[in-house]
Order: C-alpha cells, then sequence, then structure tokens
C-alpha cells in the first residue's frame, strides 16, 4: 500500500515533469545553443586578436578576457539587465541572456583556443612556412585543424557548464529550466522533490552533450589512433 | 658553374648570442653541399638562414634570382620571403609531417595551396613523388601509421612537390633507428644522381663522402674548412676538424 504522501509525490513528478522539460527545452536548451554558437564565433576572433601582431587589436582582446573572467557571470547579467537601462539600453531578458553568455563564453574559449594554437609544434609552422605558405594559410590550413583537435575536449567543458550557467538566467527573469522549477515549488512546497527534478533535467541535457562529445572525438581524432592521441 | 644559394658576410644574432660568425659559402646549381660540424656549432641556424626560417641579421642571401640584403632592423618584405621560400624545400630533423592529413594529402597540400594546382594535377604529380620514394602503397595513411624512415621519405616527397631549385636537409636521418637510415639516404643519393642541388647537414659522414660535391665544415659559427669530400673527410689538414671527426666516428 502506497501511503498518500507518496502518492502525492509521484502525483507532482509527473505533473510538473512536462512544464520542465518545456521550459528547458523553450529556454535553457536555446539559450545554451546560441550563447555557445556565438561564444565560439567571439572566441575565434579573439584568440586570433590576442596573437595578432597588431598590438593595440591584442590588447583590446587581452582587456575583454580579462574584465570577463575577472568579474562573476551573476554580475554581469544584472549589469546588462538592470544596469544598462540607465545609459538607455532596455534589453528583454532573453536577449539579456545571450549577451552575458556569449561574452563569458567567448572570454574563456578564446583562451582556449589560443592555448591549442601554441601547443601545436613550431615545426608544423616550420614546415608550412619551408612550403611557401602565408601565415594565414599556414594557420588555415596547417595549424587550425590540429588546434580544432586539441581544444574539443576543453571547449566541451564549457559547453557542458554553460548549459548549467544558464540557471544564472533565472535571476534576470527568464522563465528557463530552474526559474520554472522554483515556480512550481512555491506552489507545490516540496522542493526537495522539485530540485532534484530540475538538476535530472540539467542531467539529461549535458548527458547529451557528452554523447556529442564523443563522437565528435572519435570522428576527430582518427589520424592519432596509432599515437594514442599524441598530437604531433 | 652558377651558384643557386650565395651567402656572403652573413651573421646571425639572438639577442647577445653570436651564432653565426661572417658567414660565406656558395651552393652550386646541380651539386650537392655537406655541412658537417658539432652539435652546437650553428648548422641548422645556417640552414634556416638559407629559406629564411631564420632572418640573418646583416650580409646578403642569393637564392635562384633572387638577392637580399641584410642590416640590423631592416625586415624583408613578405612577398620577397615567400618568393624566395617557393624555390626551396626542406626535409626536418623530425619529419614534421601534418598530422591530420593522409600522406597523398601532406605532398598535395602545398601544390594546391601554394601554387595553385588543380587537385587532380596535384594529385598526379604526388602520386608520382610518392612512387618515387618507393611509398605509393601508403598514399591513404597518416603520418602516425608509418615508420620513420617511411615519414622521412614522405617529408622529402612532400618538399620535392613544390619544384623547389633546392632541397635543404637538417639531419635528415638522426631521428632515425640505425636499420631505417639507409632506405633514405638511398632516396637523397638518388636524387643527388638526378642532379638535384641540395645542401644537407649530416653526421653520416660515409654518406657525406659518397653524395658531396664540396664539403663545409662549421664550428662556433664560421666556417673554419671547406673542400671536396677527400679533402675535408678522407684526409682532413685542419687539427679541428681531425678530431671533430675522430669523435664522430668513436660513437
Ligand atoms: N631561436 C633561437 N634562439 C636563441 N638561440 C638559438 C636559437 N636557435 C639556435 N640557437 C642557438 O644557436 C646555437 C647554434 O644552434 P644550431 O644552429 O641549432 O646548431 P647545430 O644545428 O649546429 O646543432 C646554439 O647555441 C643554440 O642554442
Ligand atoms: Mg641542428
Amino acid at each position: 500500500m502506497m501511503s498518500d504522501r507518496t502518492e502525492r509525490l509521484i502525483d507532482i513528478f509527473i505533473h510538473s515533469f512536462m512544464p520542465l522539460l518545456q521550459a528547458g527545452v523553450k529556454f535553457t536548451v536555446p539559450l545554451t545553443l546560441i550563447s555557445f554558437a556565438l561564444g565560439l564565433i567571439v572566441a575565434f576572433i579573439t584568440a586570433l586578436a590576442r596573437l595578432s601582431s597588431l598590438k593595440p587589436l591584442s590588447w583590446i582582446a587581452w582587456f575583454y578576457v580579462w574584465i570577463i573572467r575577472g568579474t562573476p557571470l551573476l554580475v554581469q547579467l544584472f549589469i546588462i539587465f538592470y544596469g544598462l537601462p540607465s545609459l538607455g539600453v532596455t534589453l528583454t531578458p532573453f536577449p539579456a541572456a545571450v549577451i552575458g553568455f556569449t561574452l563569458s563564453v567567448g572570454a574563456y574559449g578564446s583562451e582556449i583556443i589560443r592555448a591549442a594554437i601554441g601547443s601545436i609544434p613550431a615545426g608544423q609552422w616550420e614546415a608550412a612556412y619551408s612550403l611557401g605558405m602565408t601565415r594565414g594559410q599556414a594557420l588555415r590550413r596547417i595549424i587550425l585543424p590540429q588546434a580544432t583537435t586539441v581544444s574539443l575536449p576543453p571547449l566541451f567543458n564549457s559547453f557542458i557548464s554553460l548549459i548549467k550557467d544558464t540557471s544564472l538566467a533565472a535571476t534576470i527573469t527568464v522563465t528557463e529550466l530552474f526559474q520554472k522549477g522554483q515556480q512550481i515549488t512555491a506552489a507545490v512546497y516540496e522542493p526537495l522533490l522539485l530540485y532534484i527534478e530540475v538538476a535530472l533535467i540539467y542531467l539529461l541535457f549535458s548527458t547529451v552533450l557528452s554523447g556529442l562529445q564523443s563522437w565528435l572525438e572519435r570522428r576527430y581524432g582518427r589520424h592519432n589512433v596509432r599515437a594514442g592521441g599524441r598530437i604531433s | 658553374m652558377t651558384a643557386m644559394i650565395e651567402m656572403k658576410n652573413v651573421q646571425k644574432l639572438f639577442g647577445p648570442h653570436h651564432v653565426l660568425k661572417d658567414i660565406n659559402l656558395s651552393a652550386e646549381r646541380g651539386k650537392v653541399l655537406v655541412i658537417i660540424g658539432p652539435s652546437g656549432s650553428g648548422k641548422s641556424t645556417l640552414l634556416r638562414c638559407m629559406n629564411l626560417l631564420e632572418m640573418p641579421t646583416e650580409g646578403s642571401l642569393t637564392v635562384g634570382d633572387i638577392r637580399m640584403e641584410f642590416h640590423d632592423g631592416n625586415k624583408p618584405k613578405r612577398d620577397q620571403v615567400l618568393t624566395l621560400r617557393r624555390q626551396t624545400g626542406m626535409v626536418f630533423q623530425s619529419y614534421n609531417l601534418f598530422p591530420h592529413m593522409t600522406v597523398l594529402a601532406n605532398v598535395m597540400e602545398a601544390q594546391v595551396i601554394v601554387l595553385k594546382r588543380s587537385i587532380e594535377e596535384a594529385r598526379k604529380r604526388a602520386t608520382e613523388l610518392l612512387r618515387k620514394v618507393g611509398l605509393a602503397d601508403k598514399a591513404n595513411a597518416y603520418p602516425s601509421q608509418l615508420s620513420g624512415g617511411q615519414q622521412q621519405r614522405v617529408g622529402i616527397a612532400r618538399a620535392m612537390a613544390v619544384d623547389p631549385k633546392v632541397l635543404l636537409f637538417d639531419e635528415p636521418t638522426s631521428a632515425l633507428d640505425p636499420e631505417l637510415v639507409g632506405e633514405v639516404l638511398k632516396v637523397i643519393q638518388e636524387l643527388a644522381a638526378e642532379g638535384m642541388t641540395m645542401v644537407i647537414v649530416t653526421h653520416e659522414m660515409k654518406f657525406a663522402s659518397q653524395v658531396a660535391d664540396k664539403v663545409i665544415m662549421v664550428d662556433e659559427g664560421c666556417i673554419i674548412a671547406e673542400g671536396t669530400p677527400e679533402e675535408i673527410i678522407q684526409n682532413p689538414a685542419h687539427e679541428r676538424v681531425r678530431s671533430f671527426l675522430s669523435r664522430i666516428t668513436e660513437r
């Protein structure tokens, strides 16, 4: 015989699952995907700027990374959403969150890409140059494809972190997964159950990403089979 | 005889470190120039100055029909550097093959990207070159699947693919297991027989005497002896050359 309490919990779990999943699919997932895609572009440009021989460019990139890495993401989101209106820039919650997360991915990602480029042995540049390639050709054809393989695992770390970090968007009123969990909890007073349920859905999303990572690493790590993961 | 590479009063400094001191040399068209000398004497730096992987600090360098002057601080023009490099090919001690490409793609890459040849043309030439170095059957393998000797032969094919006027070798067999050295030297000897202009840094003295038209001994950034293999390797007159050679053969 099931107790009334257990029955109630199961009932709440089942009834809240779809709304939570919907919040995840409608807000958490797009927020993650859009921010990560835009963030990668920002990261790539920033990494190239940091490596550029044009000093002002590399200085601007350094400054951007310094600011973003040195301040809490939560505070950045508050500045963008609650702070910018005083400068006349008023954003709705979702775009504000996208901007915040994009800047974050851009900064951390640029360091990953920069490190990956730096990890490619100098001999690869030299071989490319000895064949008459320009710096751009060497970068595009020889260095970046190898740096991509190197940066996939840490970039996926960022990706998986991001899907969890989007819960911060709740604080700027985006009704994403965590916010939805809070709302339901407020109505039914079962915080343990609801927050575990929210956690499970985050786990589901990040597990899908991990699977994607394994697939990509198998696909792009092909030439390293015999070298046992050695890159050069 | 006309020179393919000529260096006049070339100096190279790394910061305060004077690595090449007044180098004068020429590599003749269709001939093999071998550079020997103790480790740390500046052989690699000398070779790398020939394709501007290192910029000479002072002096003048001629490769084919391109002549460049170096004075403290002046950087050569990018286009000139590229044109000069396209006349040379380099084979590295550690092969430096592109690990993310198949053997065939390694040999095609610069033909397509630098020389703008069509894919078909590049593939044809690459296949030809791989056959020449005895690796036609490895075209679709990745470098990590090859032995050191095979990788270095791919390295030679890759350097040849852009039809360089001169090939530069930096200790091409030093990283190889002894039993694999022969297959690489054989390929180099065949190229020499075909009249390829080459500059080779090596510690293989027997090979050097066989393949060289001229031998240069470098010590502490200076050329201390220059002559035929007979003069430098078989009957060395210079004391420092003799002691270097006896140290080499003791190993
Ligand atoms: N990029 C560099 N920066 C500073 N010193 C260098 C550099 N490359 C070579 N050297 C120095 O120049 C000297 C000659 O080196 P190298 O040309 O490699 O000699 P070899 O090939 O004869 O062994 C060494 O003392 C080496 O430490
Ligand atoms: Mg050397």
